[in-house]
């Protein structure tokens, strides 16, 4: 969604891959936020299969025409243009988009931050009435590091409902979500890459049930830290891996794990290490893995406490 | 695996598996699993309302209006978007024939944010409960339009209804009627006649400071890429039984009824309707012959009665001379999507409901009288910058390559979701605050005009308007 910002290149390929031809997998793909959106499925009936991919893509198709800060009559364009005290109504989906924004930048201490450090606070947030007031007309909010993620978490329910269990979302491969695999198989293949040498593969992952996020730089490339305002250094790339939590059984709350892994990919790319070892252990069901940006270019992997 | 781990892993890939951290979830719920974080919202909101004052609603004399959401698919559900962001509306009602899907989605969402619908599945049923009723907003398959917004009129409501009007000029015909005869609201969902950018160029630019001059020719389409049919979760298939009662043959023609015949009109219908609409109201006339071709050139005949390829041309005799109008559209390469193109003697205006793709341009034409007056006005933005002066003195001209002629754009953006102002207008109207920018009489107009393409296309020969077939 945010492609064409000089100053954040967070949809660039972190370098994650599917990781051999897969057999017997059906393939959809979709233009959609300035990248390809992907769906890798198993089902008998190919055009039912096409028609349950067609269906998520036009669901990803009307989530950027509320999320996208280019679209001028977006919800997110609506908020950037509010003078102080004014206020604007979104969408449903919008809203649940702002929210969560607003949770990742409490659990990031505000190093993932959709107001690329504008001022998120000064958003107020009503969900009753769906709608969202700025205290100051500073604030401007881009929901490139979150947004794709959250289509392909949407995508990935809409295919449940469908009866595509075994399936694979991603969003330009820095959003993926696995959901159950092929029949007889494990996990889904997914590599870790070099983003500077992709024919170094850093990880073999085999995934079911997880999202992973993936955050990375190539030469001329730079992320900027909210919190200071500096382009984040020391960093090549960084993957996050997110347990998708069953749905709840009232089907009520939403699990938005690959909105999640999408925005902590961003921020693990300018938080320390130990600020990163630090929020896996106190969140179960995340890893990570870090590329310094150094000569040796050593991946470090770190996982939660409880994650066996 | 390379690099460094923190834990020893095994030779193989690692599993990532949801059973891993089942046991963590329940006590750390910092996943960003949605109900935590609404939940953290909500508190939040709380706390805030305490020390805030009222909530940021509209005035508070503002007569609240009861609706009913009559069709709850893609475009019922585009039109409840838009319907929530409109302060003073209370949602009463939502009737669909797909209970299991549809429906379900729509009152959930009504419901999450405190309008207590009730559901239906049929009309009838929804009209004889709900006494309080104001208006109902319709958004059921063509060939149903004319049977409820006739309903709901003689029940006493206002009505908002999508485009096409009906399938049929009866069934149009019938709804001009029934709005006269009940006195009740009929606004016709033809979104761009509410659109300020639409407006603008109506009002500002072609009628009072009539910068395209004499408007000769007009070219518009709506191009759309291959897509599949659509289709519907298994799970969720509507009973063979009710969908034979509601006029289906099945799930299939359910999902896609704008192709058949008897039920939808098409695309030329579908997405002509909408741009025609503007041509015939931007030139202030309504056309006099109609020729077209179209065909089947590519999808199934067996679920595709309809033509997916059609390229019309109209005549118009509008009050400033003869005018041709083309239009295409076509289901099999989306390249430049949709826009309308009027072209004067004076100007060009290309533009397009997609802002975003066309922003709305003015190229004035080199011999035309200059724009000064209405860029001061603000009626469109300054010219591009062309420098055309030579550098040196005596000189009358620098050659090089060629300069394009004045390029100017729309000064006015429309921020809401297109269907808003629209929406809006007919709550207005409701109100006794508004005239509706499209009442039954004009989309009749509209639906005469773009109805009959599909018969020029069967005829293979020119057909004639007769000043009285826009009549009711």
């Amino acid at each position: 969604m945010d492609p064409r910002s000089p100053s954040r290149h967070t949809d660039v390929d972190g370098g994650l891959a599917i990781a051999r031809d897969l057999v017997g997998i059906r393939r959809f793909s979709h233009e959609a936020m300035a990248t390809v959106y992907e769906i890798y499925t198993v089902h008998p009936d190919e055009q039912y299969a096409a028609q349950a991919a067609q269906a998520a893509f036009d669901l990803v198709d009307r989530l950027e025409r509320e999320l996208s800060r280019f679209q001028p009559n977006s919800d997110i364009t609506r908020i950037n243009q509010l003078a102080a005290g004014a206020h604007t109504r979104v969408t449903p989906s919008t809203l649940e988009c702002l929210v969560i924004a607003r949770h990742m930048f409490e659990l990031t201490g505000g190093a993932f931050d959709v107001s690329i450090g504008t001022g998120l606070a000064s958003l107020e947030i009503d969900p009753d009435e769906l709608v969202v007031r700025a205290s100051t007309t500073r604030v401007r909010v881009d929901l490139g590091g979150i947004g794709k993620g959250y289509a392909v978490d949407l995508a990935a329910e809409l295919l449940e409902d469908w009866g595509l269990e075994r399936s694979l979302v991603h969003g330009g491969f820095s959003s993926v979500l696995a959901l159950d695999p092929p029949a007889g198989g494990e996990g889904w293949p997914l590599t870790l890459s070099d983003p500077r040498d992709p024919s170094r593969v850093l990880a073999r992952l085999s995934v079911r049930q997880t999202a992973l996020g993936a955050s990375g730089v190539r030469k001329k490339d730079h992320i900027v830290d909210p919190r200071s305002g500096d382009p984040a250094r020391g960093r090549l790339a960084s993957w996050v891996a997110v347990a998708r939590p069953p749905a709840a059984p009232d089907g009520g709350a939403r699990t938005a794990p690959a909105t999640v892994a999408d925005a902590l990919t961003t921020a693990f790319m300018m938080l320390s290490v130990e600020e990163i070892r630090e929020l896996c252990a106190r969140t179960p069901g995340v890893e990570a893995w870090i590329l310094p940006d150094d000569n040796e270019r050593a991946v470090l992997h770190i996982v939660g406490s409880d994650t066996a | 695996m390379a690099g460094q781990d923190e834990k020893k892993s095994s030779d193989g890939p690692r599993k990532l598996d949801r059973r891993d951290v089942l046991k963590g979830l329940s006590t750390v719920p910092a996943l960003g699993l949605f109900g935590y974080a609404w939940q953290t919202q909500r508190k939040y909101q709380q706390a805030k309302a305490e020390e805030a004052a009222a909530p940021p609603e509209a005035p508070k004399d503002l007569q609240v209006v009861n609706v009913a959401l009559l069709g709850a698919g893609a475009q019922g559900q585009v039109l409840q978007d838009s319907m929530l962001r409109i302060p003073g509306l209370r949602f009463r009602a939502v009737c669909d024939i797909w209970e299991e899907y549809n429906q379900k989605r729509v009152v959930n969402t009504f419901r999450k944010f405190k309008h207590e619908v009730n559901a239906y599945e049929d009309y009838r049923e929804m009209l004889d409960k709900e006494k309080e009723l104001d208006a109902v907003v319709i958004a059921t398959p063509d060939f149903w339009h004319a049977e409820h917004a006739i309903s709901c009129l003689k029940a006493g409501k206002h009505v908002y209804c999508e485009k096409e009007m009906s399938n049929t000029l009866e069934g149009a015909r019938s709804m001009v009627l029934a709005q006269r005869e009940t006195g009740k609201l009929l606004q016709i969902g033809h979104q761009r006649r509410s659109n300020p950018r639409y407006l603008h160029c109506y009002n500002k630019l072609i009628t009072e400071a009539k910068l395209l001059g004499r408007i000769v020719t007009v070219n518009g389409q709506w191009n759309r890429a291959v897509s599949p049919d659509l289709g519907a979760p298994d799970r969720y298939a509507i009973p063979q039984a009710r969908l034979t009662q509601f006029g289906f043959k099945d799930m299939h023609q359910f999902r896609n009824w704008r192709w058949y015949k008897g039920k939808g009109g098409g695309p030329i219908v579908d997405l002509g309707s909408h741009q025609i609409d503007i041509y015939s109201w931007f030139l202030g006339a309504n056309p006099s012959h109609v020729m077209a071709s179209g065909g089947n050139l590519y999808h199934d005949p067996a679920t595709h009665e309809w033509y997916d390829t059609v390229m019309v041309v109209y005549d118009y005799d509008t009050p400033l001379g003869a005018t041709k109008a083309y239009y295409q559209t076509q289901t099999t390469n989306g390249s430049q999507g949709y826009f309308e193109n009027f072209m004067g003697d004076q100007g060009t205006l290309l533009m397009s409901e997609s802002e975003m793709n066309y922003p709305g341009t003015l190229y004035r034409d080199p011999n035309a009288p200059a724009w000064d007056e209405w860029v001061q006005k603000g009626y469109v933005t300054a010219p591009k910058e062309q420098e055309t002066k030579p550098k040196s003195e005596g000189a009358i001209a620098d050659v090089r390559e060629s300069v394009s002629p004045d390029q100017h754009t729309l000064p006015v953006t429309l921020r809401d979701p297109y269907h808003q102002p629209h929406l809006q207008n007919f709550f207005d109207a409701v109100r006794g605050k508004a005239k509706l920018n499209c009442p039954a009489e004009e989309a009749y107009m509209t639906a005469v005009a773009v109805l009959k393409v599909n018969e020029a296309v069967e005829a293979r020969a020119p057909l004639s308007f007769k000043p009285e077939d826009f009549k009711v």
